[in-house]
């Protein structure tokens, strides 16, 4: 079978065909190089591709093929092209970070949740755009150029994981990982079309994962179908000793209830949340809408509110770069990273590494943080922005006892023209508005298309948060609405 | 600088001085946040991984150990220990620290509010002028205890090691350039601060060295301070007696002896003094102890005010001990020093002198122990003499530790058992001690080999002495006469005519017997 | 609150970050719009709350004092930018600096 295409495809369905031999993982491998090839210098989600290491990975894998080894050995998503944003480490390709700070590291060592991802036996693609250090939301950010949007390369792909929701979209690969801090995975894939998870603060190991703000970061999947998406997080999660914050669980299939009914499933629509101003109201029509469908399936719909919700940003916008000014310390041009040639000390060679290593949005993000953390206004940022992280899962804690998943939108506007926020750092920094709450208090929330606006043709993505560790839930009210809406993430003219 | 000066100061000024005690773990088997070894040496970055390389995106994960040791440390001293607790960073840039934090604790230590108690005698005691009224000092036999509040002990990470290059001496003054080598980095390490409780040099340095005696009771650092295993820095300010208020302090950092801990301190009080004398005011600021001018000099001017922004470790979650746990650990807690030296006047019958110089010395008093372990607990007294007397003597001439000589615990404890059961003189106890050092050979070997066996058999030692009074029948008179002190002129004989062999209880015995019956 | 060009100077020392004057000068336009949205949250009276630094509620997450393989030298120094005899080689160190550990 040589017509397959992995742009129509998805991992589970490309990882069939080739545990049922129909193709081999080295053609699925070469269709995927191709297909970056073509697409790559419209879309440029790449920071680095890795074609040795895929066909290699693809090489292996048809040899166990060969040697008799099962579907259910290989798993389901051998064979499967995939990528990884470029803040996790992978041996044998560099970190950037899409930082001139990090151009040339090499990684020293691979991150776990890329480590389970080789070992189910998928096909690594390559390290993916971003913004610098995660530091904003399309990929504008990036020391290496932006990534542009598949539906259409005026307009962004959003980020901080732009390039791993460009990279599904585009085709290029069928699954890719992505970091959200703050929305980094969800608000991509809300303006990419993609579905976009982020775990239960906990769920996958952020060792080998280079720190925004450690407790609020995830690692979690990009992929066209949400059943892909349960897969990839089955193969990624679970407690690493590497990782103090990752948590303990039994084990449990995130596809479990994936098709079922889900009559009695009891829905909220945060009422206040869809008043925040600035909501297209094409995006609050269509959350509406879904509603009303997810009703029509035999869920409950009620309305709850969320009064703190609205101070999320505010608190994200400390939290967020208090942590990062610490994590991001390092980057001092001692070990590795950038370093000026002719410090003429130690202290002129951490100011000038550090004031040419880091981009424009990096050195604001560690001066609030670092003024936000420093003697005298502690109390009156850090430790008020740590407060109303309380109050803000407090409100959350309140709903889920009622209720089984929020719906929201997962961004005010759908995706928008390059350089159409870059003067006002705060206007860009309100993409997150309806995403950051979920982080601050440690939910699993899920982006999942439902369609494109009839304005600009851009798709909608609606989000789904869930309790802590209530994935199952999520994936299940998320695969309701991919059965209601039959979304498809790569647009027409890249099929 | 002479005594006197710093007692005359002291006189006039009351010296206030805490100490800040960092202690690397070194019984753990690898780093506080990562699994690479704990040990000393090796080449530069070959025990590192991307964690305590500081790698982007490796994680700290603490080592269960080390926070036990640190608690077993903190009941060893009489801390509490906290229900609830937590890491914090420390941020500041700095070479020798590979994430420009250091993950340290900030206000939830793993133990707060201890104290350790003191003991100043001989030269010291002067020192302490208010010892009679003082509230936290009891008088004792020979000089006065003193208690020592333990503000916390907290858990943290050592920073990398760096060489200076091009510089005197490997000063980081006047360098050129520096080496990091990152083998240290993440060392755990321990740092204990007391209150402000100390008042003299000589406390300082007593406090210091009871640390180090209990730690070393716990094993849980081998506490080297040329190492840099034990690190002390000690804060001192100067007020007026009977002021409540604190002084300026001044900081002494790198300091590498107990000596070095008093003579800069000592140093430092009369350096202060001499400036508020003058009406002139003390600079906060860092000095560093130079052993070999003898003075404290200015090691770095605070011009940055420091602002470590700490915040809660994110990488990490809390701690919660429950009762059970600090339970467990306390199980642990072996004999300390003071218990130790207690048990030693009370069931081995030793003098405070003796109980107090055994246990002031963590290796002797182990060695005292096995010894007396092996001689029984009878032979304690006898056992503690040959230790104090005939192997400290040893130790001095020959400038080697406990440890490191040929003579073991068992030696002494056979040596010992020959004087007790008669076989050997005491005399010729110390020929087999000389003997023993040389060779290692056991003592019943020697005395074996050299035919050293001591004459117990009063029959042989009747015939000499019968012999004797013969020759000198003018000596057995004269002692007939009332000059009793001659039995120590025919001891000498004996002994003489039986080449040090007799057993000198029986010579004493039969002597008496014959010359008064003569 | 908001912050002045000299705290916005003593803000980008502490961070050691060597920013000239056009730099510092749009940071602190920059800075204070930020802080002025930050600001929202100083309305809310929040005395009675406890502060959530970590949001799943896990405790005494620890390690096995077991020895793990680390680097091998050459990994470890593989994106040094100064090296000699297996050691990082840094410029001299001088002023403001160091911890008190
Ligand atoms: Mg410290
Ligand atoms: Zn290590």
């Amino acid at each position: 079978m040589s017509n397959f295409s992995i742009a129509e495809l998805s991992a589970a369905e490309i990882s069939k065909l080739v545990t049922s031999k129909e193709v081999t993982a080295r053609e699925v491998a070469e269709q995927a190089i191709s297909r970056i090839d073509a697409h790559e210098k419209d879309i440029h989600a790449f920071n680095q591709i890795t074609p040795d290491m895929a066909l290699a990975a693809a090489d292996a894998l048809d040899e166990k093929i060969a040697g008799g080894a099962t579907a259910v050995e290989l798993g389901p998503l051998a064979g499967a092209p995939v990528a990884f944003k470029d803040n996790m480490n992978l041996v044998g390709t560099n970190t950037t970070c899409s930082s001139k700070m990090l151009e040339s590291y090499q990684s020293t060592y691979t991150c776990t949740a890329v480590q389970h991802l080789l070992d189910a036996n998928t096909l690594p693609l390559g390290k993916l755009n971003m913004d610098e250090f995660a530091f904003g939301s399309s990929t504008e950010n990036s020391a290496f150029g932006p990534t542009k949007n598949p539906w259409n390369t005026d307009c962004v792909p959003g980020g901080s994981s732009g390039g791993s929701a460009a990279a599904v979209a585009a085709g290029m690969v069928c699954a890719t990982l992505g970091s959200d801090t703050g929305g980094s995975i969800r608000q991509p894939g809300a303006f990419t079309g993609t579905v976009a998870c982020k775990p239960t603060y906990g769920r996958v190991s952020r060792y080998g994962c280079v720190a925004f703000a450690s407790s609020l970061d995830q690692i979690g999947p990009f992929t066209k179908t949400v059943e892909d998406n349960a897969l990839i997080l089955n193969a990624i999660c679970g407690k690493d000793d590497m990782d103090a914050t990752s948590v303990e669980r039994e084990p449990e299939d995130f596809t479990a209830h994936l098709g079922d009914d889900i009559t009695g499933m009891k829905i909220a629509l945060p009422t206040d949340m869809l008043e925040t101003q600035g909501l297209d109201p094409e995006i609050k029509a269509s959350i509406y809408e879904a509603a009303e469908k997810l009703a029509a399936a035999g869920a409950e719909i009620g309305e709850i509110s969320l009064p703190h919700a609205k101070y999320g940003l505010s608190a994200y916008y400390v939290v967020g770069p208090a942590e990062a000014s610490s994590n991001l310390a390092r980057f001092d041009g001692i070990r590795y990273g950038h370093r000026v040639e002719d410090a003429e000390d130690v202290l002129d060679l951490y100011m000038r590494s550090r004031a040419e290593g880091f981009g424009p949005e990096t050195i604001r993000r560690i001066m609030i943080g670092t003024y936000a953390l420093s003697a005298g206004y502690y109390d009156a940022y850090y430790g008020k922005a740590q407060k109303v992280r309380t109050v803000i899962k407090q409100d959350f804690d309140d709903a889920f006892k009622d209720f089984d998943i929020i719906l929201t939108p997962t961004t005010p506007t759908t995706s928008f023209k390059f350089g159409s926020k870059t003067t006002d750092p705060y206007a860009m920094y309100l993409s997150d508005v309806f995403t950051v709450a979920v982080n601050l208090a440690g939910n699993v929330g899920l982006s999942i298309p439902v369609g494109c606006a009839k304005a600009d043709n851009m798709p909608i993505g609606l989000q789904l948060i869930g309790d802590h560790f209530q994935e199952q839930k999520v994936f299940h009210v998320a695969h309701a609405l991919e059965d209601i809406y039959k979304f498809h993430s790569v647009p027409a003219n890249l099929k | 600088m002479a005594k006197d000066r710093l007692t005359e100061v002291l006189e006039r000024y009351e010296a206030v001085i805490g100490l800040e005690i960092h202690t690397e773990i070194t019984a753990t088997n690898t780093k506080m946040f990562c699994g690479c070894p704990v040990e000393f040496g090796g080449e530069p970055n070959s025990r590192v991984c991307p964690v305590c390389m500081g790698m982007p995106g490796a994680l700290p994960v603490p080592n269960k150990a080390a926070i036990e040791w640190t608690v077993l440390a903190g009941l060893a001293t009489e801390c509490k220990i906290a229900p609830w607790s937590q890491f914090h960073r420390k941020n500041y840039f700095y070479p020798d620290m590979p994430k420009d934090y250091q993950i340290s604790q900030y206000d939830l230590p793993f133990c707060a509010d201890g104290r350790v108690v003191i003991d100043v005698d001989e030269d010291g005691v002067e020192e302490r002028l208010d010892r009679e009224t003082a509230d936290n000092v009891t008088i004792t036999d020979d000089g006065y205890a003193a208690e020592i509040g333990i503000t916390r002990i907290h858990l943290e990470e050592d920073t990398a090691k760096m060489i200076h290059i091009g510089g005197a001496e490997g000063r980081i003054a006047g360098a050129k350039k520096s080496l990091v080598d990152f083998n240290r980095a993440g060392t755990p390490l321990m740092e204990l601060v007391t209150e402000p409780d100390l008042r003299t040099p000589e406390e300082a340095r007593r406090f210091a060295q009871k640390l180090r005696l209990i730690w070393l009771a716990l094993g849980v650092s081998d506490c080297s301070m040329e190492e840099g295993s034990m690190r002390v820095d000690a804060n001192i300010s100067l007020r007026n007696h009977g002021d409540t208020e604190l002084g300026t302090k001044t900081e002494l950092k790198n300091i590498n002896s107990f000596k070095s801990l008093h003579d800069g301190l000592a140093y430092e009080i009369v350096r202060q003094a001499a400036i508020l004398d003058e009406g002139g005011r003390i600079i906060q600021e860092t000095r560093h102890y130079d052993v070999t001018s003898k003075v404290t000099s200015a090691l770095r001017s605070k011009e940055e005010a420091h602002d470590y922004r700490y915040f809660p470790e994110p990488d990490m979650v809390p701690f919660q001990f429950d009762e059970a746990f600090v339970a467990r650990i306390r199980e642990r807690l072996p004999e300390l020093p003071d218990a130790r030296k207690a048990r030693f006047i009370r069931e081995y019958g030793l003098p405070t002198f003796d109980a107090k110089v055994l246990t002031s010395d963590h290796e002797m008093v182990e060695f005292y122990e096995e010894a007396v372990a092996a001689a029984g607990v009878k032979n304690a007294k006898a056992v503690s003499n040959m230790v104090l007397n005939d192997l400290s003597a040893y130790l001095n001439t020959s400038g080697l530790g406990v440890l490191e000589t040929k003579v073991s615990p068992q030696h002494i404890a056979e040596l010992v058992g020959l004087i007790d059961d008669g076989t050997i003189s005491s005399k010729q106890a110390k020929e087999v001690f000389t003997f023993m050092t040389e060779s290692g050979d056991m003592p019943a070997a020697i005395v074996e080999q050299k035919g050293m066996k001591q004459v117990s058999d009063a029959g042989a030692i009747e015939s000499v002495v019968e012999k004797l009074m013969v020759q000198f029948p003018d000596k057995v008179a004269e002692y007939q006469g009332g000059k009793k002190g001659l039995i120590g002129f025919f001891v000498g004989q004996v002994m003489r005519e039986m080449q040090g062999q007799a057993n000198p209880q029986v010579v004493n015995q039969v002597l008496a017997d014959k010359l008064d019956n003569a | 609150m908001s912050l002045s060009k000299e705290e916005v100077r003593h803000v980008a020392l502490l961070a050691r970050l060597g920013l000239d004057d056009d730099q510092i000068e749009r940071l602190e336009g920059e800075l204070n719009a930020i802080l002025d949205h930050i600001n929202q949250i100083s309305q809310l009276d929040l005395d009675a709350v406890e502060p959530t630094t970590r949001s799943i509620p896990v405790v005494n997450a620890m390690r096995e004092d077991v020895v793990r393989p680390g680097f091998d030298r050459e990994m470890a120094l593989l994106n040094a930018p100064d090296r000699e005899d297996g050691a990082i080689v840094i410029p001299r160190i001088v002023g403001p600096g160091g911890g008190d550990q």
